[in-house]
């Protein structure tokens, strides 16, 4: 663990020196890292379940059944929202590399969060029935 | 693409095409995860909730839409770019820590191999739907 804290240390210092002074551009860098590193953890996993398919449908389907319960639809929004902020933030960095913005780091971080959020909002609204099923 | 732009990347460890391509990735990954998402978790929504359709995702819903060209393209393709995007994303932090960064070549070639070595078993899980 001391890698990455020693890594964090120096963005922290580095992304309030180049942008806006403000501590967002050092929360965006970081909940992009985390978030990634969850995905990749993920995508390991969800190779790893789509692949019991080699055991036949009925494996197959057995194993989704359980992990389309509730539990795991709830677990789904966290992915979701991971996924959202991940590529909202990734769309972020895009402008920023077009030297497009710069100096709205700070309002763009806020407008990620906010879609985050209420996207996820939304998933989780059509999701109630699955949550709830009896 | 500006030429201050350039010469930072430059300086970077990563190099320029993993950095050029790790943008690339992610956004077609927007659409292509995006629809992933859509089809295997919103569309057949409406048919669960009133019975028609017992599970959202089941073999042969998925045998189903890989029966057509489109799904096969998108799928391949979205296991590609995303074990590309984040196998990268994980060598760019790994960088960042001196042990790994010292044998920085040794571990872009580990990090290949896991990726193409999971592309095939991925590829030989998704033509279970397939063939």
């Amino acid at each position: 663990m001391a890698f990455s804290l020693r890594a964090l240390s120096l963005h922290a210092g580095n992304f309030q020196d180049r942008y806006s002074g403000t501590r967002s551009g050092w929360w965006a860098w970081f909940l992009q890292r985390l978030t990634g590193v969850a995905l990749v953890g993920y995508l390991f996993l969800h190779i790893a379940v789509i692949s019991t398919a080699r055991a036949g449908a009925d494996t197959f389907d057995t194993v989704l059944i359980i992990l389309q319960k509730p539990f795991f639809v709830v677990l789904d929004l966290f992915l979701i929202a991971a996924v959202l902020y991940h590529a909202l933030n990734g769309v972020r960095v895009l402008l920023f590399d077009a030297g497009i913005a710069i100096r709205q780091q700070a309002l763009l971080f806020w407008i990620c969060m906010l879609l985050t959020v209420v996207i996820t909002g939304v998933a989780g609204y059509f999701s109630l029935p699955l949550i709830f099923r009896g | 693409m500006s030429a201050p732009l350039m010469s930072r990347q430059e300086k970077t460890v990563t190099g320029f095409w993993p950095w050029f391509l790790q943008r690339v990735s992610g956004f077609l990954l927007i659409f292509l995860v995006g629809v992933h998402i859509w089809m295997t978790h919103f569309s057949g929504l409406g048919d669960v909730v009133r019975g028609h359709q017992e599970e959202l995702v089941l073999f042969e819903i998925v045998k189903q839409r890989l029966a057509q060209g489109l799904f096969i393209f998108i799928d391949f393709s979205l296991l590609a770019l995303v074990l590309y995007h984040g196998l990268n994303g994980m060598r760019n932090i790994l960088l960042e820590w001196g042990p790994a960064a010292r044998h920085a070549a040794g571990m872009t070639t580990g990090l290949w191999l896991l990726g193409v070595g999971t592309f095939i078993y991925g590829a030989w899980a998704l033509l279970a739907f397939i063939l």
